[in-house]
């Protein structure tokens, strides 16, 4: 901080620019979802809380509302399953492989999401699967398309407990794998599995792309419905998108508690009895 | 038949040999130490005793029963790992209970074993602390008991006070000894500190590049290494190496002939007269005097004082003598009797020399 001082206003500058630049367009969008009017005028015409009523008593609020949260645990349940099994199995027996999931796992970066769903179509679309345009084939694709998400925080937290050590000495203790891997392995990469969960959770739940070409329509999810609204009433739309934004920034919240509590757990001393309650709880385990 | 029968076992790594036709057998309740320097296959062969690897032929026998490919949670071995290994989401009490719960015992019985065991390693107020709370003494402790809980058939203990403070390390191998001493259970050790073997163990393994050099008590060991590199690896030896020119008397000619050394007469015809051999003696045993004045023991030569170390109750004299440097321990009282680069005399007796057939002067192998 001393030194930022002794450079002078220019870090500021930078620091201030690009806070504006990031906030600008939220501060304006909660501003316009509370606007009576502001098309005319510099400043909104006067202020009100009625088109968060208008977004909330459209009958199709609550199922847009259900369908992203379904989607959304969906996914994140899915990909739990799927992936965490698989990192700790590479991680611990193939550590040869590590690489290859890796870049696997960063594919879903390098293609485009409408690329990714006319391919799915086509495949899935086909015997025996004849899963086309379904919620189970939108969770699919949202599996892979946040792969990045899960993989990455589960793989640090791994490498952050040593696992192969921590599986040997439940082994010795007559400990069966499932057992190892629900009472030892899980509850020490729990942090990873919350925040790639969180990540991915936020991310479905504002997914636009993938779900308007995969299902359309048939499936309306709460995305589909503020791009309704777009075209139709701006400010019903902000209220949308505010009420979108607090879900993600609540979730990135429990992100940064979560990684602040891992790191204290693993760097050592400093352990509040709230941590000790947390962990037991996560555990499972208690005496 | 021995407990525990580890049978010409064999593993390799992409070519490279791990651990090469190990025999060993191990009685019940015995301390064996697996001793020798890193890469030497002393923890690949621990773990294929745990179950951790499999061995590429040969057999694990355990009380009779062929073990070799059982997988580890079925071996019943309770194990000890240089980095403690606790549950970090579990408490001390709730590490040393694991395996009771894993093997399904009533609460009261886990309660009560728990408890004793933690008062065993003198941690029972410690029950409600996590490893990230503990020392790492603390925590060795708590792996201790852990392993210890499930009645382990045979206890492995891999390098388990490396990663301690040398205060610790001393303290806790002892109440490790008396801990096995107390419980009467079959151990095996690895480390790769020669004084914590030589201190702990009913009967030392010695190992190097794969291959068991000598297996005996500590003192056979120490007092009667079996090869070169045993000599050299456990504690420090000074070397002659020399002629034998008549092997009834004991007489060998070293440094071409200006020093003749006696040693026990040679019956066992593992050197021919005429043939070449090395005269080992500890620094302990050679005795260190003014020029003249010590006429007792058989061997007696002139060298010069080069360095005086204060090791403790000892100190370590560096001498030389024709470019050879000779090392000699004295009570650390005596130090000040001897001026440095003055010439001394030092004399050994003839048991205290332990003869090698062939091998050149030099650590090459360490």
């Amino acid at each position: 901080m001393a030194t930022m001082k002794k450079k002078g206003p220019l870090p500021g500058l930078f620091i201030g620019g690009f806070l504006f630049y990031m906030l600008l367009p939220i501060v304006a969008t909660y501003a316009f979802s509370i606007a009576t009017r502001w098309d005319r005028t510099i400043l909104p015409e006067g202020l009100t809380l009625d088109w968060y009523k208008v977004a909330f008593m459209d009958r199709w609020f609550l199922i847009v509302f259900k369908n992203s949260l379904v989607l959304s645990f969906s996914t994140v349940i899915a990909s739990i399953l799927i992936i965490v099994p698989t990192a700790y199995w590479v991680h611990l027996r193939v550590p040869r492989a590590r690489p290859i999931l890796d870049l696997i796992s960063t594919l879903p970066f390098a293609i485009p999401g409408v690329v990714l769903s006319l391919g799915l179509i086509r495949l899935y679309a086909q015997p025996p699967l004849m899963l086309a345009r379904t919620p189970a084939m939108l969770v699919a694709a949202y599996v892979i398309f946040t792969m990045p998400f899960m993989y990455r925080p589960v793989v640090n937290s791994l490498k952050a407990v040593n696992i192969k050590v921590l599986t040997e000495a439940a082994q010795s203790l007559g400990s069966s794998w499932l057992r190892t891997l629900r009472q030892v392995i899980l509850p020490n990469i729990m942090p990873g599995i919350i925040s790639g969960g969180l990540l991915v959770f936020a991310t479905i739940f504002g997914e636009f792309t993938i779900a308007t070409f995969l299902v359309g329509a048939r499936y309306k999810t709460f995305p589909m419905q503020l791009v309704y609204y777009t075209r139709r009433d701006g400010r019903i739309a902000s209220a949308y998108s505010v009420i979108s934004f607090t879900i993600a920034w609540v979730s990135s919240l429990i992100i940064l508690w979560v990684a602040a509590w891992g790191a204290k757990r693993t760097s050592g001393s400093g352990h509040s009895i709230k941590d000790k309650d947390l962990q037991i709880n996560i555990a499972g385990d208690q005496k | 038949m021995s407990y525990l029968v580890l049978k010409n076992l064999n593993k390799a790594y992409e070519g490279t040999i791990a651990v090469n036709d190990f025999n060993l057998q191990v009685e019940k309740g015995e301390f064996i130490s697996l001793l020798g320097p890193s890469g030497c296959g002393k923890t690949t062969t621990l773990r294929m005793i745990a179950g951790f690897e499999t061995p590429d032929n040969g057999h694990i026998q355990l009380d009779g029963e062929d073990i070799t490919s059982a997988s580890p949670n079925q071996r019943g071995m309770g194990m000890v790992f240089q980095s403690y290994a606790l549950f970090p989401n579990m408490t001390a009490w709730n590490n040393v209970a694991f395996g009771l719960r894993v093997s399904k015992q009533p609460s009261t019985v886990v309660n009560k074993r728990v408890n004793e065991l933690l008062d065993l390693v003198g941690l029972a107020d410690d029950g409600h602390k996590y490893a990230a709370e503990m020392s790492g003494g603390q925590q060795q402790r708590v792996a201790l008991a852990r392993a210890l809980a499930i009645e382990p058939r045979v206890l492995l203990l891999d390098e388990p006070l490396s990663a301690l403070d040398a205060v610790v390390r001393v303290s806790l191998r002892h109440e490790i000894r008396r801990i096995q001493t107390a419980l009467g259970i079959t151990t095996i050790y690895v480390t790769h500190d020669q004084e914590e073997a030589l201190s702990i163990s009913d009967r030392v393994v010695v190992m190097r590049q794969a291959v068991i050099e000598q297996i005996g008590t500590p003192e056979e060991i120490y007092v009667q290494p079996q090869t070169h590199f045993v000599a050299t690896f456990v504690g420090t030896i000074n070397q002659f190496p020399g002629i034998l020119k008549d092997s009834k008397l004991g007489l060998v000619a070293c440094h071409s002939g200006d020093l003749n050394l006696f040693v026990p007469p040679i019956t066992d015809g593992k050197v021919q007269d005429g043939g070449a051999l090395t005269i080992m003696v500890r620094p302990e045993e050679i005795r260190v005097n003014k020029i003249g004045t010590d006429h007792d023991l058989s061997n007696s030569l002139d060298a010069n004082l080069k360095t005086i170390t204060l090791l403790g109750p000892v100190t370590r004299l560096t001498l030389e003598y024709h470019g050879q440097s000779i090392f000699a321990d004295i009570r650390t009282v005596d130090r000040h009797r001897f001026d440095l680069n003055k010439p001394v005399q030092l004399s050994f007796s003839r048991e205290a020399c332990s003869i090698m057939p062939k091998v050149e002067l030099s650590n090459g192998d360490n």
